[in-house]
């Protein structure tokens, strides 16, 4: 029965990715659909759970808030063994703080200067960059690519095209995904949203499109398309509309979940592919707000899988965001979880009041945490709403009630999610 | 007199006191109570669920919550030993209810873990009790249903009753303490906008909730929006009518009626409105007699009273249609298409009587006094007809307008003006009666075309336009006879005589195309940044044409026929062409950081250049002027604005303009018409044109915590006239008076406006203070007899007001404002002084549910130097009762003017001179008032 189920979505998945894509006539690589899983998620019957039943481990970290450290929000978060690196749309800069939320270092554009003094350019985050085993932050600045260390030192700085691009995902066998890979030996100029290189040679490509889709045609996503899939060497990726949860390996691309949403929060089957709402898309969501356009922050951590929907409306009641444990079937809310006593009766997310982990997800998951962050406006609001509990704040926290207030720096969420 | 003032204060005041100490819950006897919700099904607190809290012997809402982010609730505040209900309810789940009393001895009551079962999908037609209040996504709603009100309440009734909303007594609607800014009918403005339309006439049972939800949601910061309310009506209650008819006749032959009467549907509102009267009740458009013919009726509000203060007697009639079509069912802020036409129509018959005395120094300090008595009748017809038909879509929007007003009339006046000299001798006289009939017809036609940024195209170079069209087009013309006799005491050698026939016409057409091409940093340099300044284009041409022609005669004493004046019977024909295209360079300095705090820094440069081209074309060859000017107008804006989140919102604005003022024919070369004596006005071909800069600096601070807000702004603005064009006056010894016109340096101005406002609301009332201060000081230059002087004017206005309501039961405003007048001389040595005392009481006070007793007492004093302080109080009262089943109808006794003092005084000074006088006013009258109010929401067989 299961079988002939998968047998049929399976075909019927190759026949909406057929037509999806037949207009481009391209030598795109089979995605193999063979070992497809179908999930039937319903947010409306998601569950709450006490903290401590999802996580093994809460951790608050107050970041030290000084004159040169206060910034807004984090837009970018980095995990080293020794410290966090966030980026701040707000300042525009990269702070450093350690483990403990101990403010480092702060690098922002007026601290870089080029060889006739000037400042330079604004840059938009950072990538974390290792060589001689050792962590290196990098930026994208004007015509440079500058490299620092985790002490905000400046490391070096090179001509943007000198630099060996590194940018992009590696297997550990050196295979490399390329998001938006362009054959060069196609004629037409068409591009594929994954491409699998090895040492220059290409392995396989996947999912072609034309250059100017992005001019013609309206793309709303979830955010990033690649997550971690919680096995070494395979990635989740997510496509456009679409509701699938494919896998990336070194060798090929499969398809990994279906899911399966109630009537009111999915879109029409044919949603990408019919020129009907093609440049109408925006339209279309603001007339189905329930609709998801996109889901995001797929993480499988052993036996649960996290994800993340999105849609137009921005009700703090939605369960946008699930946890869903593949053995038992159980399927948990993020907006449910319920402080308790391993969380100081403190919200691990700020979900359903502010807009962090709403706009964002996770900021990272360094494969044994997952980490989020909230203002210490949404912090203080929580601590007067929970004061009849009587929580027993360990001494980090205590001294951020005593010393700071709503105007400080946001504090990051550490945690430990159990494995099935 | 005194003593009666202090008495009918005290009256009133013990009214208020009595009244306020009976209905005082004793606060020492209040309780907590608390609790948990929890869904034990999905394993689950719930959150945002409403919990309302009940007297459960009469299902009085106490007060209600929305859970918190824990599932918790907390009541404090609750009555102890007393049997309360609580009842919970959330979208989706069952309704729980269960019934407590708090003990008295413990002041508190934990309901603890209170489970709450999840609605089955196939019972959901069955609603066990709708809450007060829930929460429906972002949007708070308070169910009207579960608020128990009289039968015959109105929306504002039931706003009163829900806890959290506050309506103040200046009308200003806030709900937890932050401001709504508009309110609307299922999504769409009712009637023109006017709130009280809305919350004053629809019924309470036509409505199914109220929706409070924020307009502008910036996610980055959760506590910046814009409150905006919208009223749902039940379902078949969208369409319906309401509206008055009332007459009343009283004492003196006084009457007044009026008729509003108003159809809705969900796509169209029609409304058909008429008044006449002799109390001095001038509606001038549709809006103001709607909104002051509410089934709730004005309360406190003095809009449309009989106006004791405004001069004359008037007896206005009028009547009028307002139409709106909204082709749009329920439009939103970028899908709008509606049409709205009025017709307006006004008959009116006044009678001005004006005594005043004006007295002039001269330059050797020679003083005369004018005394001027004038009495006008004015009979006039005005129509006026406008539409309006607003076109949005997305990033489009199309705004076209038009009216078309007729006024139509006759006006006979009389004036006696005499002169005297500082020994009090008379030395001349000037008497003149007028009449004359005259038709002024004008049409305007406005269009504006946006085409803003289409954001789904962020690369587009060309970020769209803004062009307005406007047309005026205006066509005059009076026949007018002046007979005029002029009769000197000192010499009779120079009395005159005039018996004037005037028969003017004039047309004009004025054109404005604006057209502002704004962001065009894209379109010239792509994507460059150019350290984030932007331009725009703007373009302004204005093209005036008018055209004059004046028939003159003079009666021939020997024929007694009338003869054709050559001097004064000309045609002007006068085109301007003005033309300012200017560029504005904006730089902006953003500063913020996330739920913490926002600052913007910008500056706007504008460089304009003006070209102004002005052609007279006359019969008189001295008339034939051709000018042209061009000016530059470089103006300049520093603006700041700061924002912390959930603190304060503070906004400060540097302005610096720059105006050019041209002479126009009439003050360059007029033709002199000798009739008026005592006004001899003179033209000066040299005159420049007059250029005005200015700075103004405005502050303002807006309250954004919860509670007992303050807020304030304060605006200062200085400037100077260059070449500004001022009177030299000559004045000889029997008051004749020949102005010319000079262009004088040394003009200089500093005005400063401010008002502080603060709300603070008690358990059960409310008091809010408000206070506007106004202070203009300016150095004016001018001539009188050949000697040059500064006229120094310092003016000042100051108005505090104290609204206090207690619950809807009494309604107390106290104001008190202050004016004053300096005006000094230096050339002269001379100086004059003035200053108006106003206090003002009313109170609304309902007796019972159906009798309403409404007092209004002005005390005013009225003071210049040098002459007799001027005290008076005017007393209004009226007492209302409400009948019928529906309280449709009205009976209503008003005395006015109690007291029988009431005046018109006029206190003002100017240049080198100040008047002080009377006019005549409506005095004290009885009137009894029958109203009748018609209304039905949903069709009436469908009514339940």
């Amino acid at each position: 029965m299961k079988l002939s189920l998968n047998l049929k979505t399976a075909l019927c998945t190759f026949f909406i990715y057929v037509s999806f894509y037949s207009p481009i006539i391209a030598q795109s690589s089979k995605i193999d659909s063979s070992a497809m899983v179908t999930l039937r998620l319903d947010p409306g019957s998601a569950r709450g759970a006490a903290v401590s039943q999802v996580f093994e481990e809460v951790s608050f970290i107050p970041l030290e808030t000084t004159k040169e450290s206060l910034f807004g929000s984090i837009s970018q978060l980095e995990v080293t063994e020794k410290c966090f690196i966030v980026y701040d749309y707000d300042t525009k800069s990269i702070l450093i703080f350690s483990k403990a939320g101990k403010f480092k270092a702060k690098i922002n554009s007026s601290n870089i200067k080029d060889e006739k003094g000037k400042e330079a350019q604004s840059f938009w985050g950072f990538s974390l960059k290792q060589e001689n085993h050792e962590d290196f932050i990098q930026i994208n600045s004007g015509k440079y690519s500058i490299y620092f260390d985790l002490n905000g030192k400046l490391a070096k700085k090179v001509q943007s095209k000198d630099d060996k691009p590194d940018n992009g995902l590696k297997f550990a066998d050196k295979t490399q995904i390329v998001e938006g890979y362009l054959d060069k030996k196609d004629k037409d100029s068409i591009y594929y949203q994954v491409g699998l290189v090895k040492d220059s040679n290409e392995v396989a490509k996947y999912l072609p499109y034309k250059a100017d889709r992005f001019k013609n045609d309206q793309f709303y996503s979830g955010g990033n398309p690649f997550y971690d899939s919680g096995i070494a060497d395979e990635l989740f990726f997510l496509n456009y509309y679409e509701y699938n949860i494919f896998k990336v390996t070194p060798k090929k691309m499969l398809l990994a979940y279906r899911i399966i949403f109630p009537a009111i929060n999915s879109l029409p089957a044919d949603f990408a592919a019919n020129p009907v709402y093609k440049n109408k898309r925006q339209e279309y969501f603001e007339k189905y707000p329930k609709a998801f356009y996109a889901i995001s922050n797929t993480y499988k951590i052993g036996d649960q899988l996290f994800l993340k929907m999105h849609n137009w409306d921005h009700s703090k009641e939605n369960k946008n965001a699930l946890i869903y444990n593949l053995k038992t079937t159980a399927l948990i809310s993020v907006n449910g979880i319920e402080p308790d006593s391993s969380s100081f009766f403190l919200p691990v997310t700020d979900l359903g009041f502010y807009y962090d982990f709403s706009n964002r997800g996770f900021l990272k998951y360094d494969k044994k945490y997952f980490y989020t962050s909230y203002s210490s406006l949404a912090m203080f609001a929580f601590k007067e709403q929970s004061a009849d509990k009587k929580p027993k704040y360990n001494a980090l926290m205590s001294n951020y009630f005593k010393t700071e207030n709503r105007k400080s720096n946001p504090v990051i969420i550490q945690l430990k999610p159990k494995q099935d | 007199m005194y003593l009666f003032r202090i008495l009918i204060t005290a009256v009133l005041l013990a009214v208020t006191l009595i009244n306020t100490k009976a209905q005082t819950i004793n606060p020492s006897h209040i309780g907590t109570a608390k609790g948990i919700l929890r869904d034990t099904v999905h394993n689950y607190v719930l959150k945002s669920a409403t919990v309302s809290i009940y007297k459960a012997a009469d299902s009085t809402l106490l007060s209600y919550q929305i859970s918190n982010n824990y599932g918790e609730f907390k009541f404090n505040n609750l009555p102890v030993n007393l049997l309360l209900k609580v009842e919970i309810s959330h979208v989706g789940y069952q309704a729980l209810s269960k019934k407590f009393t708090i003990p008295a001895a413990k002041n508190l009551l934990d309901l603890q873990t209170m489970i709450v079962k999840p609605r089955d999908i196939s019972l959901q037609e069955v609603m066990i009790s709708i809450p007060p209040v829930s929460m429906n996504g972002d949007t708070l709603e308070f169910n009207a249903s579960a608020f128990k009100l009289d039968s015959n309440a109105v929306v504002e009734d039931l706003l009163r009753k829900i806890p959290n909303i506050t309506l103040w007594g200046d009308g200003q609607i806030t709900v937890n303490g932050r401001e709504v800014k508009s309110i609307l009918v299922n999504g769409k403005p009712f009637f023109g906008g006017d709130t009280k339309m809305a919350t004053q006439n629809i019924a309470k049972n036509a409505l199914e909730k109220i929706q409070v939800y924020n307009t502008i949601k910036n996610k980055s910061n959760p506590l910046d929006s814009t409150l905006e309310v919208n009223l749902k009506l039940k379902k078949g209650k969208d369409i319906g009518y309401f509206g008055k008819i009332g007459a009343g006749y009283g004492t003196n032959k006084r009457y007044e009626s009026d008729l509003s009467f108003n159809i809705f549907s969900p796509k169209m509102e029609i409304a058909l409105i008429g008044a006449s009267n002799n109390v001095n009740k001038i509606a001038n458009n549709i809006q103001a007699l709607q909104s002051n013919s509410t089934f709730k009726g004005v309360g406190t509000n003095v809009a449309y009273q009989p106006d004791f203060r405004t001069s004359g007697l008037h007896q206005p009639n009028a009547g009028g249609v307002a139409f709106t079509y909204n082709f749009i069912e329920k439009p939103t802020y970028d899908k709008k298409n509606s049409l709205n036409s009025n017709y307006f129509l006004q008959n009116k018959n006044s009678e001005n009587l004006y005594e005043a005395k004006t007295t002039t120094t001269l330059n050797n300090n020679e003083i005369i006094t004018e005394k001027n008595s004038r009495k006008t009748n004015d009979v006039s017809t005005n129509h006026k007809f406008d539409s309006k038909y607003e076109w949005v879509k997305k990033n489009k929007s199309l705004n076209i307008s038009q009216y078309l007003t007729v006024n139509q009339g006759e006006t006979n006046s009389g004036s006696f003006r005499a002169a005297e000299n500082g020994q009090n001798i008379l030395t001349s006289t000037n008497n003149s009666i007028n009449q004359s009939n005259y038709k002024n017809t004008s049409f305007n036609l406005f269009a504006n075309y946006v085409l803003g940024q289409n954001y789904m195209k962020y690369n587009q170079r060309f970020k769209g336009f803004n062009a307005t069209y406007n047309l005026t087009v205006n066509e005059n013309s009076a026949q007018r006879l002046n007979i005029t006799e002029f009769k000197s005491y000192t010499d009779p050698g120079a009395n005159k005589n005039f018996n004037r026939k005037y028969d003017t016409q004039s047309e004009g057409i004025n054109q404005q195309i604006d057209v502002e091409l704004p962001n065009i940093k894209s379109i010239i340099f792509g994507n460059s940044k150019l350290a984030g300044i932007d331009f725009s284009i703007t373009n302004n041409l204005n093209i005036n044409h008018n055209k004059d022609h004046n028939r003159v005669k003079d009666l021939d004493e020997a024929s007694q026929n009338y003869q054709n004046n050559d001097y004064l019977t000309n045609q002007i024909q006068t085109n301007v062409i003005n033309e300012t295209t200017g560029l504005n360079i904006k730089k902006t300095f953003s500063k913020s950081l996330s739920n913490r705090f926002n600052k913007d820094l910008s500056f706007n440069l504008s460089p304009n250049q003006q070209f102004i081209y002005q052609n007279n074309q006359s019969d008189r060859s001295f008339q034939n002027i051709k000018r042209s000017y061009s000016q530059f107008l470089p103006n300049a804006t520093a603006s700041y604005v700061h924002y912390q989140y959930g603190d304060f919102y503070k906004s400060y604005r540097l302005n610096y303009t720059t105006t050019l003022h041209i002479p126009t024919i009439y003050q360059l070369a007029p033709l002199t018409d000798s009739t008026n004596l005592y006004a001899l006005q003179k033209g000066n071909v040299n005159l420049k044109a007059a250029l005005e800069k200015k700075i103004h600096f405005s502050y303002s601070h807006t309250d954004q915590t919860n509670k007992n807000t303050l807020n304030y702004n304060l605006n200062f603005s200085a400037g100077t006239i260059k070449n500004n064009i001022v009177d030299s006056v000559l004045i000889d010894d029997q008051n004749r008076r020949t102005i010319y016109l000079v262009n004088a340096d040394g003009h200089k101005y500093i005005n400063f406006y401010g008002s502080i406002r603060k709300a603070i609301k008690l358990k059960t009332s409310e008091i809010q203070v408000s206070l506007n201060t106004s202070i203009n000081s300016s150095r004016q230059p001018g001539y009188t007899n050949d000697v040059f002087s500064f006229s120094k004017n310092f003016n000042t206005n100051t108005a505090l007001e104290l609204n206090y309501t207690y619950k809807s039961d009494l309604a107390l405003v106290l104001g008190e404002s202050f004016s004053t007048y300096q005006s000094k001389q230096e050339a002269f040595n001379t100086e004059y002084s003035g200053k108006t005392l106003t206090t003002t009481l009313r109170s609304s006070y309902n007796i019972t549910k159906k009798l309403t007793l409404n007092n209004i007492v002005s005390f005013n004093s009225s003071a210049a130097a040098a002459t007799k302080t001027v005290n008076f109080t005017i007393w209004n009262a009226n007492a209302t009762y409400r009948f019928l089943k529906g309280n449709n109808a009205e009976f209503k006794f008003s005395a006015l003017d109690l007291l029988r003092e009431n005046n018109s005084i006029i206190n003002y000074g100017n240049a080198n001179g100040f008047t002080v006088g009377t006019q005549n006013v409506l005095e004290q009258y009885f009137m009894i008032t029958f109203s009748y109010y018609p209304r039905q929401f949903g069709k009436k067989g469908v009514k339940k």
